[in-house]
């Protein structure tokens, strides 16, 4: 490797007082080299965050450089005043945010904010800054670029803002470039034209890339280098495919496990008669003039799991709430086990809703966060007609089948971390006893080692139940390796439909190509 | 554009259209109550009779109150018990002194609430964020009467500079107007200040004013180049919207220096309880209310370019989609 | 629990509990009967015929002002918590079922809500104690009646917020019956937001009814009441400025006092980070 833009020696940066480890990042040791993309992986805790701000010098408040190095191409990092931190930003390092829509100024064109750079940095003509501009909107291969630079942030898509965002942390040529998450917020399809996007400037401009995500499969894709980070350490770095082949750290080892894969195994199946649990037959649901959903049929078969998979505006969420009826359908129909919840109302909807419950996404906003979790689940068990005695004891019971211990009953969601608190989602939609379980994006929030460890658990569940699950992901992978049928969606319609075998190894629809294609990390893992 | 205008208004109509209905409801629904308070508590209960059958009070309700609503449509809005005189007559010059008195207020408070809601929320946690927020609960804790009291015995007992009351008898001079201005920023500034900090904090904790951070902005190139444009939107609609309340507070503060506007108009009006005076005062009042809300509307779409975009109806670039 | 120990709410609950105290105990503190009239325009500190002290002086009918101040702290606090109770009763009902359930009724309510909103607050005070007559239960109606729709919006405003929670959803899923969705999943989250808007809400209910009191509006003479001593004393305040400075500094201490304590605990809210 010739001589590294970057090279950070012994770096620690201490934490305020009271705070859950006397260390954001401990002792941190890499360097990086001209057009050379360095990952570094870590789940949520990690430090990596915090790293990065300390590389554009511009940690939060109460974070200090406790001791250690960072130098570019020489310069010393920790010891520039504010001022020259505004020369050095921008110039010679660039960030590409997380969010991208929310990381530009909503009330100014993008045009302008690209040519804010240029402003900034002293250089160019107004015209000249306005050309430029408009080149490098050309060079994110946008379409129409001036129109694209008269457009606010609001009127671009996710994909596009991040790419404006890239074009303004290229503009000036920078040496360092640090990605922070760029795909996170994206879909699959976005995300994989921005990879190939920052690839493709990194072979043409040659700077060295800092690529931070938590996602194993990107880093499969686009890496040279990896660093692997746990609790503020850095546990593992070295060649990317060294790494991702023969990892030696254990937790690199779980990491990697933990990943979904297109590999499907076969599994065991559920003791249960066999037959027809839920049965679609052109539903429909139309907003206004929007049709979100268009009429669909399915069949799934009792004890087994159907993924519907899809990007956002698919339909797939629309096509849960109907089978949940939190939405009325406009058209159509959903038996679950012959009964069809449209058409009841009243004291026998009651009754009938507990054959279907739901986990939900977000596990912050799927608890009340005034009611202890125990309460939460024996009130479910309470209203599928149990006694208040035997509620809570279901409930203490439900605690422990999950993971989590019986003492938590008295606990409030706020003692959880976001992994128990889905638990206890399950557990509450559990306490029913229903016949299908709808687990709506419940991992998409998830690190991917407390996604895998969720995943077995309702794997298990199946089993032992009997229960029939049906999977919302927009992770064709998370997808492949839980369920035995998958239905792709595409606005607002059911693109595909077979068993996951088929879909995984010889996909009919053009767009399960393009999404089973754009799926990072494919091959390598 | 025209249309959102053209939706706010029939809004407005209808909303003032309940009102008038209202404060018809509340003071003449009882008959009786109306011939005591026009003619007096000395008349009696023939010459009551005889002035209820002279004025169409026997009519039905609905009747009396469309004859009213007419009336008051036309500008016939009757005349005043106390003053002998047509209302419209009186209220017109006591507007126009108020409303001298509110711009004044605005003029001298919006620069001052802004600035220190501004200057705190840029340095969040600092002594002068401190020192804002208490003086903020301080100056609106303090009821106007109060404020006027403290603020008298300092300028007009103590050091003499201001004069005690400010009837306008020689014409509009500054001596008169200054207290009545200070009372009234007082009681507002402290309250805008806190929105406008609040909503200055929440933009420079926001994801892109962090982005012009690392492109290299300095401070006053994020202040002034990002974060005011965004911060403000909330500000100024809080401002349109305490002009309700302002109303109230002049009311006060009318009475209490004795100027002559409307506040002691209304204030005359209900210690003699001179009912169509009343109703037209009401009316008034609720309709500048109305209108700093529409107003209010306009200059927060205006500000915020994702609404009047969305109400002139710009397609969306062919590109976008949902991912 | 240490977080709520904080100065603004120490001090902002010190001077309510105060007045509270005052209002309470107002017989066994004042030393002279408020409606007595001993010696007209005494300066604070000067004694009464008979025994005791005007600490604070006496007013133009000779009554002493410090009992008067301390009596006149009853209706304040009784009428202002009576009337903010009462609005919040209404308020928080119309609120939670506007918010959750939208449509029609969220359109009827909030349409009334409007038109109340649109009447500067005096005006309306003015408007209701005209037509009916100033007294005690007036005030509180005509209070209620202008306060209820400011509550109202907040209330709506969480609650259509909350609504859109998944844990909500989880319960409609789960077949819970809607005014248990209301009064325990939605209302117990609004605690927050509402202890501080109460807390502010009376403070400016006292404010109000010292504006009527100072405009003659309020309670009819000769009761002891804040508003109506400036009232009293204004022509006179050049000469004797305690006959106006006492009273104003009375309401002016328990409205800091409240407002205090809505800043203190909206504060020590915030610190907690809202359970989520």
């Amino acid at each position: 490797m010739s001589a590294p833009i970057l090279e950070v020696s012994g770096l620690t940066i201490a934490l305020p007082p009271g705070a859950d480890r006397p260390n954001a990042i401990t002792d941190i040791n890499l360097a990086l080299g001209p057009a050379e993309i360095l990952c570094i992986v870590g789940e949520s805790g990690s430090g990596k965050s915090v790293l990065s701000s300390a590389l554009m010098g511009a940690l939060p408040r109460g974070l200090t450089i406790a001791s250690g190095g960072i130098a570019l191409n020489g310069t010393d990092l920790t010891r520039q005043t504010e001022r020259a931190w505004r020369d050095i930003r921008g110039r010679r390092i660039a960030m590409i945010p997380q969010e991208p829509m929310a990381a530009l100024n909503p009330s100014t064109r993008v045009g302008r904010q690209i040519e804010e750079v240029f402003e900034i940095h002293g250089r160019l003509t107004p015209q000249e800054r306005r050309a430029e501009a408009l080149r490098l909107i050309e060079e994110m291969h946008l379409p129409d670029p001036a129109r694209i630079a008269a457009a606010y942030p609001h009127q671009l898509s996710g994909g596009q803002c991040q790419r404006i965002c890239i074009a303004m942390a290229l503009s000036l040529n920078p040496d360092l470039l640090i990605a922070d998450e760029p795909t996170t917020a994206l879909d699959v399809t976005s995300q994989a034209q921005v990879l190939k996007l920052i690839c493709e400037l990194r072979d043409l401009h040659g700077q060295g890339v800092l690529f931070i995500t938590h996602d194993l499969g990107v880093v499969a894709d686009i890496a040279d280098r990896i660093a692997v980070m746990e609790k503020g350490r850095l546990v593992e770095i070295g060649a990317a495919r060294q790494i991702l082949q023969a990892p030696a750290h254990p937790y690199t080892q779980k990491l990697i496990a933990a990943v979904p894969s297109f590999a499907t195994k076969s599994r065991p199946r559920p003791a249960v008669e066999a037959g027809a649990c839920l049965q679609v037959q052109g539903l429909a649901k139309t907003y206004g003039r929007t049709q979100a959903l268009k009429p669909c049929d399915l069949v799934v078969e009792r004890g087994t799991t159907l993924a519907v998979v899809g990007e956002s505006g698919s339909g797939k969420s629309t096509l849960a709430r109907l089978l949940i009826r939190l939405v009325e359908p406009t058209s159509g129909a959903a038996m679950i086990n012959g009964q069809d919840l449209a058409k009841l109302s009243g004291a026998p909807l009651r009754k009938a809703r507990r054959t279907i419950q739901m986990i939900f996404q977000d596990p912050f906003g799927s608890l009340n966060p005034r009611r202890s979790v125990g309460d939460v689940i024996a009130r479910a068990a309470a209203l599928a007609g149990a006694d208040r005695a035997s509620a809570r004891q279901i409930a203490k019971d439900l605690l422990e089948r999950v993971g989590l211990s019986a003492a938590a009953y008295a606990r409030r969601p706020s003692a959880f971390s976001g992994g128990q608190r889905q638990r206890v989602g399950i557990a509450r939609a559990l306490a029913m006893r229903p016949d299908i379980l709808i687990a709506d994006e419940s991992v998409s929030a998830l690190d991917v080692s407390v996604q895998a460890q969720v995943l077995d658990l309702l794997r298990e569940l199946q089993l032992e139940l009997g229960v029939t699950i049906i999977f919302i992901t927009h992770d064709l992978r998370v997808a492949a390796g839980i369920s035995d049928q998958v239905a792709v969606m595409k606005r607002g319609e059911i693109v595909e439909l077979c068993d996951t075998a088929t879909l995984v190894n010889a996909p009919a629809h053009p767009y399960t190509q393009a999404l089973i294609a754009a799926a990072p990390g494919r091959g390598v893992i | 554009m025209l249309s959102f205008l053209s939706r706010r208004l029939g809004g407005m109509a209808l909303t003032m259209f309940a009102v008038s209905l209202l404060v018809f409801l509340v003071l003449e629904v009882n008959i009786d109550d109306v011939a005591a308070k026009v003619l007096g508590q000395f008349s009696t209960a023939d010459q009551r009779h005889a002035w209820l059958l002279q004025n169409g009070y026997f009519d039905p309700l609905p009747l009396r109150y469309a004859r009213w609503l007419w009336g008051f449509v036309t500008g016939h809005w009757g005349v005043s018990t106390y003053y002998h005189a047509d209302v419209r007559d009186l209220i017109a010059p006591r507007l126009l002194a108020t409303g001298l008195l509110m711009i004044s207020t605005l003029a001298v408070m919006i620069p001052i609430a802004l600035t220190l809601g501004v200057l705190a929320g840029m340095r969040q946690g600092s002594k002068l964020d401190r020192g804002v927020s208490i003086l903020a609960i301080v100056t609106t804790s303090v009821p106007e009467f109060a404020s006027a009291v403290f603020l008298s015995a300092i300028f007009v007992f103590w050091l003499g500079w201001l004069p005690g009351v400010s009837t306008l008898a020689g014409g509009v001079t500054l001596n008169e107007l200054a207290l009545p201005v200070a009372v009234l920023t007082l009681s507002s500034a402290g309250y805008i200040a806190r929105m406008t900090r609040a909503s200055m904090v929440e933009v420079m904790g926001s994801p892109y004013v962090r982005t012009a951070l690392l492109k290299g902005a300095s401070l006053s190139r994020i202040i002034f180049g990002h974060a005011l444009r965004n911060a403000l939107g909330a500000p100024v609609t809080v401002i349109m919207l305490q002009i309700p309340w302002l109303l109230s507070g002049v009311i006060v503060v009318e009475v209490f220096f004795a100027y002559p506007g409307f506040g002691t108009l209304l204030y005359q009006a209900s210690i003699n309880s001179d009912i169509y005076l009343i109703e037209a005062c009401a009316m008034i009042g609720v309709v500048a209310v109305v209108v700093s809300q529409l107003l209010s509307d306009v200059i927060n779409t205006w500000l915020n370019p994702r609404l009047s975009l969305a109400l002139t109806k710009a397609a969306p670039p062919a590109g976008a989609s949902a991912g | 629990m240490k977080r709520y120990l904080r100065p603004t709410i120490l001090i902002g609950a010190g001077l309510v509990g105060l007045w509270v105290l005052v209002a309470l105990f107002a017989p066994w503190l004042a030393p002279f009967d408020p409606l007595k009239s001993l010696s007209p325009l005494a300066l604070p500190g000067t004694p009464a015929p008979g025994g005791g002290v005007f600490w604070l002086g006496a007013d133009l009918l000779g009554r002493d002002i410090l009992s008067r101040m301390i009596y006149g702290a009853r209706p304040v606090v009784a009428l202002s918590t009576l009337a903010t109770l009462t609005a919040y009763a209404v308020g928080v009902t119309a609120g939670l079922l506007a918010g959750y359930f939208s449509g029609w009724i969220d359109t009827a309510l909030s349409f009334l809500a409007n038109v109340i909103l649109s009447f500067p607050v005096l005006v309306l005070y003015i408007v209701v104690i005209v037509a009916l007559g100033p007294s005690p239960i007036n005030v509180v109606i005509a209070v209620t009646f202008a306060s209820a729709p400011a509550v109202f919006r907040i209330v709506r405003t969480i609650a259509a917020d909350l609504k859109q929670r998944d844990f909500i959803a989880a319960a409609v899923t789960q077949g819970e019956s809607t005014w248990r969705i209301l009064f325990i999943e939605i209302l117990p989250n609004a605690t927050g937001p509402l202890t501080v808007d109460f807390c502010l809400r009376l403070g400016y209910t006292t404010i109000i009814i010292g504006a009527l009191g100072f405009l003659g509006l309020g309670l009819p003479p000769p009761a002891p009441d804040w508003g109506g001593m400036v009232n009293e004393g204004r022509a006179l305040a050049f000469a004797f400025p305690h006959l106006v400075i006492f009273p104003c500094l009375a309401i002016s201490s328990l409205v800091l006092g409240l407002s205090l304590l809505a800043d203190g605990l909206n504060e020590a809210r915030d610190g907690q980070g809202r359970g989520s």
